[in-house]
């Protein structure tokens, strides 16, 4: 008998994909509760998850589609927003690059596999995007050389099993809680975890081992860990023939070879015997979990490459409790990844919103966070905008034409999370207004463009998915329901059996740093803050949460060290003018913390002008992510 | 006291029974996922009372998460303001409720209603409200019931407690309320053997308890008195601190966990309401005072006042029994490793070292 109040799902709000239930009368939702049985989660959810109830209860809910007269959003019926949209859209060259699609993380698959369509069979595009891509993509990347496939390999329930755990440079307890919470587990249960981060996080303070290693050196550490590794090997004289095989071996090996203690040591600040320690753990070790952030917040390239090579170095990624993953901070990027509406190079709708010279001239837009609207000018000049979301945000004001969508329990979806677990949200709740899912949505503005795909609900759309998408073809939305998701099929890939080394160059990174400028800058997290807050915001605790940030530190803050701060004769919650190389600079309150290293300073995103004063205008930084150091220097204001 | 025993299925035809006037909730196991929750019976037969301990406590039902608890509009033009109660009376069956979920509701009555101020919203939902408790024949993982005295059996603070015997459950009549409903039906009285029968269970299941638990009653109340004296390491504190991470998930699991926050918000056609959610003292905004002065920042200094508030001789005095009832959900849903009797087991280490 089923319950009457209490309705199972999987939580939307990072690509952890804890179970949760909902409790719920079917109209609204009142509470949330963890679900013990799933695999991942084991009944734990983090803050986020705990308050899903508030959000899905907020008052900020696009409801009925608008369209845009006389510079004012007026409601409209969806024939007329439909009509109007396929009008506009048939007035531009979707071949010739003037459509852009910039999609959604958080989308289901349904409703991302529907918006591929959309924008190759309707608006004959193939310019598109997904939000939080970026650092994605390059995860995508290196995982496809090494593993022949292009998503984690293992799963994150490895975590629960394996003898050794790797943490690179992810803040994951503030990121993925939940997943912070496992590996924790773990090192009580004996396992060895070791984390690499330049700042001492919550997630390096539980581990068994600690590498702060100076800022940009992370890939640098992991390569040196494979070349004590090797030395391990080779003085037992052990051959591992497999490995030895793989393509790109030689080079990879070759290039380690060259890696001197020396410079490691300096550029790191990590003694080389340190490392050599390590390695007789990693050797011992039967199985072990690679994890490292990826998205908007991820890793640079190189970095991706050491650590997929180290995996496959290990010789260890055979073992059932062994894994790569890249861990994503959104729901369903993975998913997004695989539907295949992420922009690859050369059909990049950023790129296309960032060159002033490209012939974008319409953009259809699903679910974007307002934080981080970038090329906000040139989407403003553009000759027309449609904007798909649950939630109101300020992507609105740059719409022509907005659709409502329904939140992630209104909706039958799946959302693939970090390890590629596929997994089911029915709906429990009817949306009041009646608004058609994302899928049906984009159904429609085919129909009225005169195509006709079929669909009756969202089980369909996934029989086509499975159909279309490799490693999809043996789930379905029947067998989803039964458990707690499937990880899709890397068999399905035909090289997912030849694994290969990236290519690899040992760079002793030097610090941008200068005696004028003399802190790296980077960029760092807080507690509280995810996605730009476009969702927490609209919770009712969580908010005050991150309210509570900023009521201490009104103008944003920057951490310094204790050491930073007494030589600078500053106290915490002072303000202080901190300016960039480039010339660009902001007021800001000093926060003193032990967990950061001397010349090192962190300003979290969540600080507006970071992004739009700081980042920005620094060529590369907001694209390298997590890696990128800007020189700065710290006066009295 | 009067005594009877009852068959199952005189049971299930109580339950039945007690549908035609109340609303009845009780344990019940969901095919899927085999959570058990304390939920509304939509029918009898999904009335489970050998189901485990539910996953959340009885406590939703009387102070769920986030509960409107009032509507109001004001009209600026004429300065009046029409209010309205959102929450309403109805009469509640709580049937098989575990003795530490009872002893939950009885610290939460002691705070919504035996304090200078009674709580409106509480007294609609618990007015009306049958409690019947069902002994534990054996200890769940995680119980710690014998540390805090709530279990496995109820003494106090029901209207009829079952117990599973041989012969059939042993209904035990705690008040009025249950005496009239026993006299409404045709049981049999019970005999005094099935008394000693009752203990017999109660012995069994208390031998069945982990030694953890059964080695840790002393240490609860050693563990009450250094916290309640402050003689507790701050490098302790750190350490359980330093495991925190925040979700607040140890306040909604816990049965006598009463803290609220209360917020308007403004609907679309002028109208506000007035949510009251569940809050955590793990949250940093909890302790926040006007004029930006945190006394409670730092994790620990946060993590630490929950354990003042289950284990500290003061706030005991205020609930007339420990803030904790042992029920163990803090210890799984916690991401750290800080449940409760980790807690004790950190503070005893650190004793006994």
């Amino acid at each position: 008998m089923k319950l009457m109040n209490y309705k199972a799902c999987v939580c939307n709000l990072c690509g952890t994909g804890c179970g949760q239930f909902l409790k719920t009368d079917g109209r609204k939702v009142f509470g949330v509760a963890p679900l013990i049985a799933h695999p991942v989660s084991k009944g734990k959810l983090c803050i986020r998850g705990w308050h899903a109830n508030e959000l899905l209860s907020t008052n900020e809910r696009i409801t009925t589609p608008l369209i845009r007269e006389n510079g004012q959003l007026r409601e409209a019926s969806y024939e007329e927003a439909i009509a109007l949209v396929v009008e506009r859209m048939r007035q531009f060259d979707g071949a010739a690059g003037e459509i852009g699609i910039l999609a959604s993380a958080r989308s289901s698959n349904e409703d991302s596999f529907a918006l591929g369509r959309l924008a190759r069979e309707v608006f004959g595009t193939t310019v598109r995007g997904i939000g939080a891509e970026a650092g994605h993509r390059k995860s995508m990347a290196s995982l496809e050389h090494a593993f022949g496939y292009p998503g984690a390999h293992g799963s994150l329930t490895s975590i629960d099993k394996a003898d050794y755990i790797l943490v690179i440079g992810t803040d994951i307890t503030r990121q993925n809680p939940v997943i912070g919470g496992n590996i924790h587990a773990a090192q009580r249960r004996g396992a060895r975890v070791v984390t690499l981060s330049s700042s001492r996080t919550q997630i390096a303070k539980l581990s068994t081992k600690h590498f702060q290693q100076k800022p940009g050196t992370k890939g640098l550490l992991v390569n040196a860990l494979a070349k004590a590794l090797l030395a391990i090997r080779t003085a037992n004289r052990e051959r591992r023939a497999n490995v030895d095989q793989m393509p790109g071996h030689t080079e990879y090996v070759a290039s380690l070879r060259s890696i001197s203690s020396v410079a490691l040591e300096r550029a790191s600040g990590i003694r080389y015997e340190e490392i050599e320690e390590e390695a007789k753990f990693l050797e011992q070790a039967k199985s072990i979990v690679f994890l490292f952030s990826s998205g908007i917040s991820g890793l640079d390239r190189p970095t991706i490459d050491a650590i997929t090579n180290l995996a496959l170095l290990t010789d260890r990624m055979d073992h059932e409790h062994s894994a790569v993953i890249p861990v994503a901070g959104i729901s369903n990027l993975q998913g997004g990844f695989d539907m295949g509406v992420s922009g690859e190079p050369g059909n990049s709708v950023f790129k296309a919103l960032a060159e002033p010279d490209s012939p974008i001239r319409a953009l259809f837009v699903i679910d974007h966070d307002d934080g981080i609207i970038r090329d906000k000018e040139r989407i403003s000049k553009l000759d027309f905008v449609a904007y798909s979301c649950a939630y109101r945000n300020a992507f609105m004001d740059l719409a022509h034409v907005v659709f409502p969508l329904p939140a992630y329990n209104e909706t039958d979806g799946t959302y693939t999370a970090a390890d590629k677990r596929v997994q089911i949200t029915r709906k429990n709740v009817d949306n009041p207004h009646g608004v058609l899912p994302g899928w049906a949505l984009f159904q429609r503005l085919a129909v009225a463009s005169g195509k006709a795909w079929g669909y009756q609900d969202a089980a369909g759309v996934f029989a086509d998915i499975a159909a279309k998408v490799p490693g999809y073809a043996d789930l379905s939305h029947e067998l989803l329901g039964k458990g707690f998701g499937q990880h899709w099929n890397p068999k399905a890939f035909p090289n997912s059996r030849q694994r290969k080394f990236n290519a690899i160059n040992i760079e002793y990174w030097e610090s941008p740093t200068t005696p004028e400028f003399p802190f790296a800058l980077m960029i760092g997290k807080a507690q509280h803050y995810w996605h730009q807050n476009n969702l927490m915001r609209k919770t009712i605790v969580p908010r005050r949460e991150y309210d509570q940030t900023l009521w201490l530190y009104p103008q944003g803050y920057i951490e310094i060290s204790p050491e930073d701060a007494a030589n600078l004769k500053v106290r915490d919650k002072w303000l202080v003018n901190v300016c960039s190389s480039t010339g660009t600079c902001m007021k800001i309150a000093v926060k003193i913390s032990p967990d950061v290293q001397n010349g090192t300073a962190y300003i979290p995103y969540f600080i507006k002008n970071m992004i739009s004063d700081f980042l920005i205008p620094y060529e590369n930084a907001y694209a390298a992510g997590e890696e990128s150091v800007i020189p700065i220097k710290i006066q009295e204001a | 006291m009067s005594m009877y025993i009852v068959s199952s299925h005189e049971i299930k035809q109580l339950a039945e029974a007690l549908r035609a006037s109340y609303d009845v909730y009780g344990p019940q196991v969901d095919p899927q996922t085999q959570q058990v929750f304390f939920d509304q019976l939509g029918d009898v037969e999904a009335l489970n009372l050998e189901a485990p301990i539910p996953s959340m406590p009885v406590k939703e039902i009387l102070f769920p998460q986030m509960e409107r608890v009032l509507q109001y509009k004001y009209d600026a033009e004429a300065q009046s303001v029409e209010m309205s109660k959102p929450y309403a009376e109805r009469p509640k069956v709580l049937f098989g409720l575990r003795p530490c979920d009872l002893s939950g509701i009885l610290v939460l009555d002691r705070f919504f209603l035996g304090q200078e101020f009674v709580d409106d919203v509480y007294l609609t939902h618990r007015r009306q409200c049958l409690l019947i408790s069902n002994t534990c024949l054996n200890p769940f993982p995680q119980c710690f019931c014998v540390c805090t005295h709530s279990g496995p059996d109820a003494d106090e603070g029901f209207d009829l407690d079952l117990t599973k015997l041989k012969d059939g459950y042993l209904v035990r009549v705690g008040s009025e309320k249950g005496q009239a409903i026993a006299d409404e039906r045709n049981w049999k009285p019970a005999q005094p053997h099935h008394l000693s029968e009752h203990k017999a269970v109660v012995d069994r299941c208390i031998d069945l308890f982990p030694e953890m638990a059964t080695d840790n009653k002393a240490w609860v109340s050693r563990v009450m008195n250094r916290i309640t004296t402050g003689f507790i390491k701050s490098e302790t504190w750190e350490y359980i601190g330093d495991q925190c991470f925040e979700c607040g998930a140890c306040s909604f699991v816990c049965p006598t966990c009463s803290c609220f926050n209360v917020e308007d918000s403004r609907m679309c056609d002028g109208e506000c309401e007035r949510l009251r959610t569940h809050d955590s003292c793990s949250f940093e905004g909890y302790a926040r005072m006007a004029g930006d002065h945190n006394p409670r920042q730092p994790v620990e200094d946060r993590r630490n006042k929950r354990f003042f508030c289950k284990l500290s001789y003061p706030q005991s005095k205020k609930y007339l029994r420990p803030g904790c009832v042992g029920c163990g959900r803090c210890q799984w849903v916690c991401p750290g490793d800080i449940g409760l009797p980790n807690v004790v087991q950190y503070i005893r280490r650190e004793i006994t070292e």
